[in-house]
């Protein structure tokens, strides 16, 4: 069994990002499925998509979420992922802006699906990120986020 | 990279936690939970588990004095919280003061790998909140019903650790336990139950064998 005792990161941070980015292609990547439940817990038992068996032991102040990086190595990661879907969506103002959202995320490498009108975003991390990194197109009326009123 | 790899890599492997896991016991009035208490302190005292303990009662320390004055552990690593009205209400609508005993236990013992927590008498649709503890047993017993697991129960249904206690009772109660059992499993899926006599500790090693590997992770 591997035991993991701290966060490393998220994988929504630019740098980590960047490093797993390179571990998948490589074939390092591992992924532990949990429901959003589970994230309250310091100690979990569970197994990568890999088939490696982990114990998670957190101290109290630190808190799993989707994204979180358990391991980071040259050649090797593991990550927290939420077994249901996390989905930002957005409704563009026009065609222009959504073109422009469209070129956005392809840049970004985020992993999308269309809904009607609306774009959706399958997050990978916490959702503030994602309106961080999108705020100059909220900010200019170009996108609205949905579900925000 | 490679730098923040390289400099990450001995701490992912060797470090330990500050604090303890915490492990809850919850379940109806007078299923067993304090002498299942009883049977695992005991059992991992003896696999070299540094423990500490805490009960909860409604108005009293009874639970907390019962284990004390036992002998199987250190009285002062027994700590008691009074809930003052539901149990549930002290696990998992808010359970500060459960969570602030656990914190000064953590505090008083440097190197505590376990705190069980047990839960004051409730009933089926009791639950631990998972703010509290890490993980969680749920104890019903064969004369509460042989039809307990089939109502579907909240805390039947999402525990961790389902634990049927008092099986030797089952002829003298009219307990079908092998349907009690298939349907514990039936409404569970692939969650586990287990079956204990915690009167003589007949089924015991296997919930010890079960915290261990779900939250202790030391063999």
């Amino acid at each position: 069994m591997l035991r993991l005792t701290r966060l490393l990161g998220n994988a929504s941070d630019a740098t980590i990002g960047e490093s797993l980015h390179r571990i998948e292609h490589a074939g390092g990547l591992e992924i532990i499925t949990l429901k959003r439940s589970d994230t309250a817990r310091k100690r979990l038992h569970a197994f990568t998509d890999r088939g490696t068996e982990i114990g998670v032991m957190l101290d109290r102040s630190e808190q799993l979420a989707n994204g979180a990086v358990l391991l980071l190595e040259d050649a090797r990661a593991i990550v927290v992922r939420l077994d249901e879907p996390q989905w930002l969506g957005l409704a563009p103002a026009d065609a222009a802006a959504a073109l422009e959202l469209g070129y956005f995320c392809g840049n970004m490498h985020w992993k999308v699906r269309f809904v009607g009108e609306y774009l959706h975003i399958s997050m990978e991390g916490p959702r503030e990120d994602y309106l961080h990194r999108l705020q100059h197109l909220i900010d200019a009326r170009r996108i609205s986020v949905l579900g925000d009123g | 990279m490679n730098d923040i790899a390289a400099g990450l890599r001995p701490a992912v492997q060797s470090s330990r936690p500050k604090t303890a896991a915490r492990v809850g016991i919850g379940g109806p009035v007078g299923s067993g939970k304090t002498a299942l208490l009883e049977q695992l302190i005991p059992r991992f005292l003896r696999r070299g588990t540094d423990l500490a303990v805490i009960t909860n009662d409604i108005a009293t320390k009874e639970d907390a004095e019962r284990v004390r004055r036992s002998g199987l552990i250190a009285p002062e690593r027994v700590l008691a919280v009074e809930t003052g009205a539901c149990p549930h209400s002290a696990i998992r609508e808010d359970p500060t003061l459960n969570m602030q005993s656990a914190d000064e236990l953590d505090r008083r013992y440097p190197g505590l790998e376990l705190i069980l927590i047990e839960s004051g008498g409730d009933n089926l649709a009791s639950s631990f909140s998972l703010d509290l503890v890490d993980h969680w047993l749920f104890v019903i017993d064969v004369a509460g019903g042989d039809d307990i697991p089939r109502k579907r129960g909240l805390g039947v249904m999402s525990c961790d650790l389902l634990v049927i206690n008092k099986t030797d009772l089952a002829p003298y109660v009219r307990c079908d336990l092998p349907r009690m059992v298939r349907e514990a499993n039936e409404v569970r899926g692939a969650r586990p139950v287990l079956l204990t006599n915690c009167q003589t500790g007949e089924g015991v090693d296997a919930i010890v064998d079960h915290i261990a590997r779900e939250v202790l992770f030391d063999r």
